[in-house]
């Protein structure tokens, strides 16, 4: 391997587990199991089978599921249909939640919320979403969600990695893995946790932006609103970074003198990471810092952007990752599980959520960023027409529903203004185009530019990939 | 992108450049099993293999017979022939119509991956069974390679010699002691230990210092260490809340198996079927743990029937892959594409884990059924002391039999001439007593505040009015079916309902009987606290009624802030209709006696105005509790307390046990099916537990004509038929010692997994393994001695080309330590490491906030001894496991693991820089370095170094940090402030009478040291 070759070579691999150091065996074994298409790449044209539209992602995901027919899917016909029970003709048998299966009967409710033809595509979208409103032109909407899992863990977890069972790697991990960094001192795969303003809500995973049985160093760092915002990242009280500097410089002196015994390269690798580490120090306080921003920028994405850990801070704090190359940035924002009193949660939850999604779209739009960033919006599953628990006038549950869902996706070589799929009168079925979770998948990477059937990674005898053995790209959503 | 592909390609490239250089160097031994199946499996088994449903044009080429048939005259193989050989004409063509595999299917094959095809066919296309699959080779009789004292070097260097390799001499006696007891027992040696070793001049030195090793308890807690990850032990159960579980038994249960060095056979036998063997012991049963290990859904809106399946998948996968090295687990939605596994046999081999009395839908919070109580050692002990006592206090009350007797009879006589009437409640620490009822109901305030796993008794006087009479008593909100618990008369029978959410997660149980409407009935309920409807008993009159759940599926608290009432619970329409009296509450399940004392409506008076013989036995109990409780002479009455105490003690000791979930079999055998695609809700044929095919030859799984359970199959995996369990196991123990095994894929004996390095050692080991009566530490023993073994880790550059991932050994491998070793040889090289063996898990030092920015969960920090366990006993959550392990690359143990990886990250460099377990062991070590290390600077450094090294710095070395010292004083003298917080750092108080900035100045010194590259790593 020539000079060159190594300089590519450490190009591609990912932050954590960059080398300036020779190129070890280890490493050597790694690219020729881990590589992705490293076989797949001497016939043809590999991993990448088109141009890529989009280079990072912003994935938002709501957890919890929000309900569909409160947000974004409009069902009038519900109105004359209110407290009745849900037809089988509709629900088909289809299998229902335990909690809500023994129920004596499935009163429908229609949405309290007023909807609204909105922007020039005309999209419906309810009042609680007065932001986003504004941005259906830049947005691809799906309608025709679905997906398998009925419940939050598993739902979620397939979401994440195509696998209901947990062991599978991250989204974030396949890409981290498959494209690498665009900056070798930012991770490639950022997440980031807000909280509802209750403080209740579905448990997260760390496993949700793990490696699964990728190297682990395709993982997902998670930056916090804490004193360290990645783990670890401060120096001890006490220890100043001129001390810390020349620890360092011992350190590598002593590990220099050590690898002249050894001849390990995993020792010069060791060295580098240090320094690596060292420069994450003042890189990622100065990435989150965000005192340089204008008034302005707050004022798009409201006040909250101003507190550290709220999603608006991080929709902020996306855009300044994906400024500076990181890959793929994914928030996690808890609490739209609304078993019951469903209007107060929601309206919560959007005007948590509402300003700073739509200010993500507007704010990297005017830097002439969103054409080759995807965002992506959604939770894990949808919810039921039929109400949970007890109905009244101006409250009501609604339970998990897999069968229909709404996302949206905006940016990154996606078709504007557009609207896909489409459900039947209760939201419960979809009627047209459905979009099953893999397809999702299918449909990223190929905005990514990759192939989803070519980016696999051999484990336990089989050569996995994110999508399994499914997905169809969903081509109209394409710009 | 385009470069990254070029460079892939360039990547690709140069291992086609070294496979073709092993060609060249051996140009006559293309081996198929090494060579040769890798390929026809990788680009042909998808659709010319072992699956059926999947197989194109009836080709099949994983056997023998498939590959050489000759059909419309073409065979894909004619032995020597390489023209006419069907198979490599279309691998090798450019005409994509004609190419095989088809180009969009996937990789067509590299050229020189076409050549080894075309050598072999050539050279006659020698046939053989999967190399796994076949029985371990006998023993070869042949002579050793000179100087070779074991068959392990024997056949090392006949490999090194193939490859043009040597070996490495030997490493120094510093490396080698230092290595081997980090390899055998995770943690470091002491300089003491250094020192006798370096001093004993026998011969058999280094075989008695392995000999102790092996027989130390830290060898066990290592060798459990890498069990825990093949078990997915943990601390919490996984999905969703993720709450805690109690496991840790088993855990103990493992470490103590490897102290005893218990024989890989039984190891097996008991893990898998303890509870089948014959009167098995509790160990036995705790031993079954292994498979209660994996992951349980307690989410609410769980289908249990989907989550059925999920754990027994778990089961089958874990099993295939720890004791055998199958991906069994590819065979669950179709035919295995690669190894002969057919859909059929994964299910059959999945029936053997079908059968367990288990839950789909397991508890949130703690064990789930089936488990059993297993104290420690030390509980049994405190068991015996409180029977002990038990039967001293009954025997002190026993002699006093005639007293009691007379006594009684006295205070009957006086009861009897008093006018009054004299009654006395049998209800010692009743938290709830209501005696009247007369307003519609009565609201008690904040008592009787039962939480989730506590025992109850009630017990109340009840006379319905009507059928729907209404409640009894609850503590619940004030709404129908809402959350808390009540006692309830509907349609005539007794309801009993515990309640978090009406539908899914109560218990809800109801007596068949129904009271009589207008009489009088004494009502009492007892539950035990196991969140099970099997938990709840119910008597009427002192008779015990039969009860029917109508929900069974507790599984969160029930507690609420609302106030005990008597009389109503669940809104207006509840209120009692009838009458209430003595209504009587408890936090325990009262005893027999007392019990029975309860149902008795008549006064003391009112009894023994009664002819003796004319009292019923309740009276009796009745008269004779309350005499012993408030009006026996002081003396009785303190001895009947001291009874009663010691009853309560035993009680309460029992409830203080650990659980842990075992495997036990339904009495009528669960049926198993095909499951199509896999899915829980699509059953197909029936099946019945057995082996797969291929591997059952010549053993029969179970006794003729019955069906096989799991203890046939746990027996057949180490018997002599089944080639694998050795290999599989022998290879992860070189695993362990050399960084690699000798097959690189631990968990894939399979086509799709990598041939064996060295085939003919990982049978004389398999065999010496079996030979020794599966004597783990024998075989550990035999491995370290060796001189491959004992191989300094040094490497040329030259040797690195030649041998880049030492998979010929030319070398001792030089591995960055497991994130395990690293945390535990930091505590031990501090001296803060507490080595205490088992006991429940421990939570040390972790930053704020991680658990409850997920979950709202608290991470509750342990102080003292607990931060300075091994890390093995860290409380292990699944969805949050410990940051810096998990750094380091531990498993996280949601699925079972044989391998970890080794990564390299900054990461890693700021866990060791930065968290507060390395930052306070390295001001501990700093204030030993100052304490033991002698007066001057040079010397403190000295020691500190090979103390943490296990070797002697040189001057170089040393004067580095001396200089760095020196730097950082001057540093802390200027400011005292900065230094001050330095030593502060940690739980654990700083020396005293040390300054603040020299401690400071030296723990910044201690801390490279820890961090530097040759203490992370074993050489």
């Amino acid at each position: 391997m020539t000079m060159n070759d190594r300089r590519k070579t450490e190009s591609r691999r990912s932050f954590l587990g960059s080398a300036t150091g020779a190129l070890t065996g280890a490493a050597l074994a790694a690219l020729s199991s881990d590589a992705p298409g490293a076989d797949a790449a001497t016939g043809d044209d590999g991993l990448f089978r088109y141009a890529p539209r989009a280079k990072r992602v912003i994935y938002l995901f709501q957890s919890g599921a929000p309900s569909q027919m409160d947000l974004f899917d409009y069902k009038p016909e519900l109105e004359r249909l209110r407290g009745t029970d849900l037809p089988s003709s509709v629900r088909q048998g289809q299998r229902l939640t335990l909690m809500t299966s023994r129920q004596p009967s499935f009163p429908v409710v229609p949405s309290l919320f007023e909807f609204r033809r909105r922007g020039d595509c005309g999209a419906w979208v309810s009042e609680l979403m007065p932001h986003t409103a504004r941005i259906v032109d830049e947005v691809s909407f799906i309608h025709s969600m679905h997906t398998e899992a009925i419940n939050h863990d598993p739902a979620i977890t397939f979401f994440q990695t195509g696998a209901q069972i947990a062991g599978r790697p991250s989204i974030g991990a396949w890409l981290a893995y498959g494209l690498g960094t665009e900056n070798r001192d930012l991770p490639a795969f950022v997440a980031m946790v807000s909280q509802s303003r209750t403080g209740a809500g579905q448990p997260l995973y760390d496993r949700l932006w793990g490696s699964g049985f990728l190297p682990s160093k395709y993982q997902g760092v998670k930056f916090r609103a804490a004193a360290d915002p990645v783990l670890y990242l401060s120096n001890p009280d006490g220890v100043s970074g001129g001390a810390r500097r020349r620890m360092l410089d011992d350190l590598r002196a002593l590990n220099e003198i050590r690898h002249e015994e050894t001849g390990d390269p995993e020792t010069p690798t060791r060295i580098s990471q240090y320094e690596l580490a060292y420069r994450m120090q003042s890189s990622v306080p100065s990435l989150v810092d965000v005192s340089d921003e204008p008034d302005h920028v707050f004022d798009l994405y409201g006040e909250s952007s101003r507190k550290p850990g709220t999603y608006a801070a991080n929709c902020l704090l996306a855009r300044r990752l994906v400024e500076r190359g990181v890959r793929f940035v994914q928030l996690f924002h808890r609490g739209w599980d609304h078993h019951s009193k469903l209007p107060a949660g929601i309206r919560m939850q959007c005007a948590d959520t509402d300003q700073a999604s739509a200010a993500l779209v507007l704010d990297l739009k005017a830097r002439g960023l969103l054409d080759d960033t995807l965002v992506v919006w959604g939770g894990e599953f949808g919810r039921t027409v039929y109400c949970q628990g007890s109905l009244t006038a101006n409250d009501y549950g609604r339970d998990h529903h897999p069968r229909c869902f709404t996302m949206w996706l905006a940016g990154g070589g996606v078709r504007r203004g557009y609207s896909h799929g489409a459900t039947d009168d209760f939201s419960y079925n979809v009627t047209e185009n459905p979009v099953h979770v893999h397809d999702l998948h299918a449909t990223m990477l190929r905005l990514l530019g990759i192939d989803h059937t070519r980016l696999t990674f051999k484990f336990q005898g089989r050569n996995h990939r994110l999508t399994d053995v499914h997905g169809e790209i969903v081509d109209q959503m394409l710009a | 992108m385009a470069t990254l592909l070029r460079v892939l390609i360039i990547c690709s490239s140069v291992l086609v450049w070294s496979d073709v250089r092993t060609l060249v160097a051996e140009p006559t031994t293309v081996d198929f099993q090494r060579d040769v199946r890798p390929i026809l499996s990788d680009r042909c088994y998808p659709c010319h293999g072992p699956d059926a449903k999947e197989r194109k044009a009836r080709l099949r080429l994983d056997t023998k017979d498939g590959a050489f048939r000759v059909r419309r005259g073409e065979s894909p193989i004619v032995p020597g022939k390489p023209q006419a050989s069907e198979l490599l004409r279309r691998v090798a063509t450019t005409d994509d119509d004609e190419r095989m595999p088809p180009p969009e299917s996937g990789p067509t094959l590299r050229a020189s991956e076409v050549e080894i095809l075309r050598q072999w066919i050539a050279s006659g296309a020698k046939w053989d069974e999967h190399w796994a699959f076949r029985p371990v080779a006998a023993r070869a009789e042949s002579g050793r390679v000179d100087g070779a004292t074991s068959f392990i070097d024997d056949l090392v260097r006949r490999r090194l010699a193939r490859e043009g390799l040597e070996s490495s001499p030997r490493a120094s006696r510093e490396t080698l002691i230092r290595r081997v007891t980090l390899d055998l027992t995770g943690l470091p040696p002491s300089v003491e230990e250094i020192d006798a070793f370096l001093a004993d001049e026998r011969p058999d030195a280094y075989s008695r210092l392995v000999d102790r090793l092996l027989a130390s308890d830290r060898c066990a807690e290592r060798l459990a260490l890498d069990w825990l990850d093949a078990a997915r032990y943990a601390d919490t159960n996984g999905y969703q809340t993720d709450g805690e579980r109690s496991m840790w038994r088993w855990r103990d249960w493992v470490i103590d198996a490897f102290r005893t060095n218990k024989p890989f056979d039984e190891f097996t036998i008991e893990q898998l079927a303890g509870d089948l063997l014959p009167d098995p012991s509790i160990d036995q049963l705790i031993a079954t743990g292994f498979h209660r290990n994996h992951r349980g859904n307690g989410e609410g809106g769980v289908i249990p029937e989907e989550y059925l399946v999920e754990y027994v998948v778990d089961r089958v996968d874990t099993t295939a892959s720890v004791w055998l090295g199958l991906t069994l687990g590819c065979a669950r939605c179709h035919d295995h594409k690669y190894d002969p596994f057919s859909q059929r046999e994964f299910y059959e081999f999945f029936a053997y884990f079908h059968n367990v009395p288990e839950m789909g839908r397991t508890f949130k919070y703690g064990n789930s059924p089936p488990f059993v109580r297993a104290p420690t050692l030390y509980q049994k002990k405190k068991l015996a002391e409180a029977d002990a006592k038990i039967r001293r206090a009954a025997e002190k009350l026993g002699e006093l039999d005639a007293v009691i007797e007379r006594d009684l009879a006295a205070f009957e006589k006086s009861l009897r001439s008093d006018k009054k009437i004299v009654d006395a409640n049998v209800d010692r620490g009743a938290l709830v007593k209501v005696d009247k009822v007369d307003a519609p109901f009565v609201d008690s305030g904040d008592v009787a505040a039962i939480g989730f796993y506590d025992k109850f008794t009630w017990s109340a006087w009840v006379s319905p009015a009507r059928a729907d009479a209404g409640t009894v008593l609850s503590r619940m909100l004030d709404v129908p079916r809402e959350t808390g618990y009540a006692l309830r008369v509907e349609g005539g029978a007794v309801h009993v309902n515990l309640v978090r959410r009406w539908l899914d997660d109560s218990i809800r149980v109801r007596t068949t009987r129904k009271l009589e409407i207008g009489k009088l009935a004494h009502v009492l309920v007892l539950y035990d606290g196991s969140r099970m409807a099997a938990g709840v008993r119910v008597f009427v009159d002192g008779k015990e009624w039969k009860t029917v759940a109508d929900l069974d599926e507790l599984n969160q608290p029930f507690d609420v802030m609302e106030p005990f009432r008597v009389g109503r619970g669940g809104g207006e329409g509840s209120v009692f209709r009838g009458a209430i009296d003595r209504v009587r509450v408890f936090d325990r399940v009262v005893r027999l006696r007392e019990r029975r004392a309860l149902t008795v409506r008549a006064s003391l008076t009112g009894i023994v105005r009664k002819k003796s013989e004319e009292r019923s036995a309740t009276e009796r109990d009745k008269l004779r509790l309350a005499f012993l409780d408030h009006f026996a002479a002081p003396s009785i009455r303190k001895m009947h307390e001291s009874w009663i105490e010691a009853t309560a003690a035993r009680e309460s000791l029992v409830d203080s046990f650990p659980t842990v979930m075992v495997m036990q079999e339904r009495k009528t055998p669960r049926e198993t099916h095909v499951l199509d695609r896999g899915r829980y809700d699509e059953p197909r044929e029936r099946v019945l537990p057995n082996v797969p095919a291929i591997l059952s030859t010549g053993a029969k799984a179970s006794a003729e004509g019955q069906r096989a359970t799991r203890l046939d199959l746990a027996r057949w995996i180490v018997s002599r038929d089944n080639p694998l369990t050795a290999r599989v196991t022998v290879n992860r123990f070189w695993q362990m010692l050399f960084g690699a095994g000798l097959v690189a894929t631990p968990n894939d004996f399979g086509s799709q997994g990598e041939a064996p390095s060295h085939p003919e050692l990982l049978d004389a080991l398999a065999r010496e393994f079996v030979e020794s009566g599966w004597n783990v530490r024998h075989v550990l023993r035999t491995i370290v001695l060796s001189e491959t073994y004992r191989q300094s880790s040094r490497v040329s550059p030259a040797g690195l080309a030649r041998d880049p991932n030492n998979r010929w050994l030319s070398r001792g491998p030089r591995l960055r330590l497991s994130a395990h070793a690293i945390r535990d040889q930091v505590l031990a090289i501090s001296g803060l490491l507490s080595e205490k063996l088992g006991g429940p898990s421990v939570k040390p030092y972790q930053p704020p906030g991680l658990w409850e920015e997920l979950s709202g969960e608290k991470y509750q920090r342990d102080g003292g001894d607990a931060l300075y366990r091994r890390s093995l006993y860290t409380f292990w959550k699944r969805t949050a496991p410990p940051p810096a392990m998990m750094a380091f690359d531990a498993a996280g143990r949601e699925t079972y693991c044989v391998r970890t990886t080794r990564t390299n990250t900054p990461l890693q460099a700021l866990v060791l820089l930065n968290d507060i377990t390395y930052v306070e062991a390295a001001r501990v070590f700093a204030t030993k370095m100052m304490r033991k290390g002698g007066e001057s600077p040079r010397k403190r450094i000295a020691w500190a170094f090979r103390r943490a090294t296990g070797r002697h710095g040189s001057d170089r070395e040393i004067a580095i940090l001396e200089a760095g010292l020196a730097r950082h004083l001057e540093e802390f003298g200027r400011n005292a402030n900065e230094a001050r917080r330095v030593v502060e750092l940690g739980d654990s108080k700083a020396g005293a009478k040390l300054g603040a900035a020299e401690l400071a100045a030296y723990t910044l010194v201690a801390s490279v040291i820890l961090n530097l590259d040759e203490v992370l790593t074993r050489e």
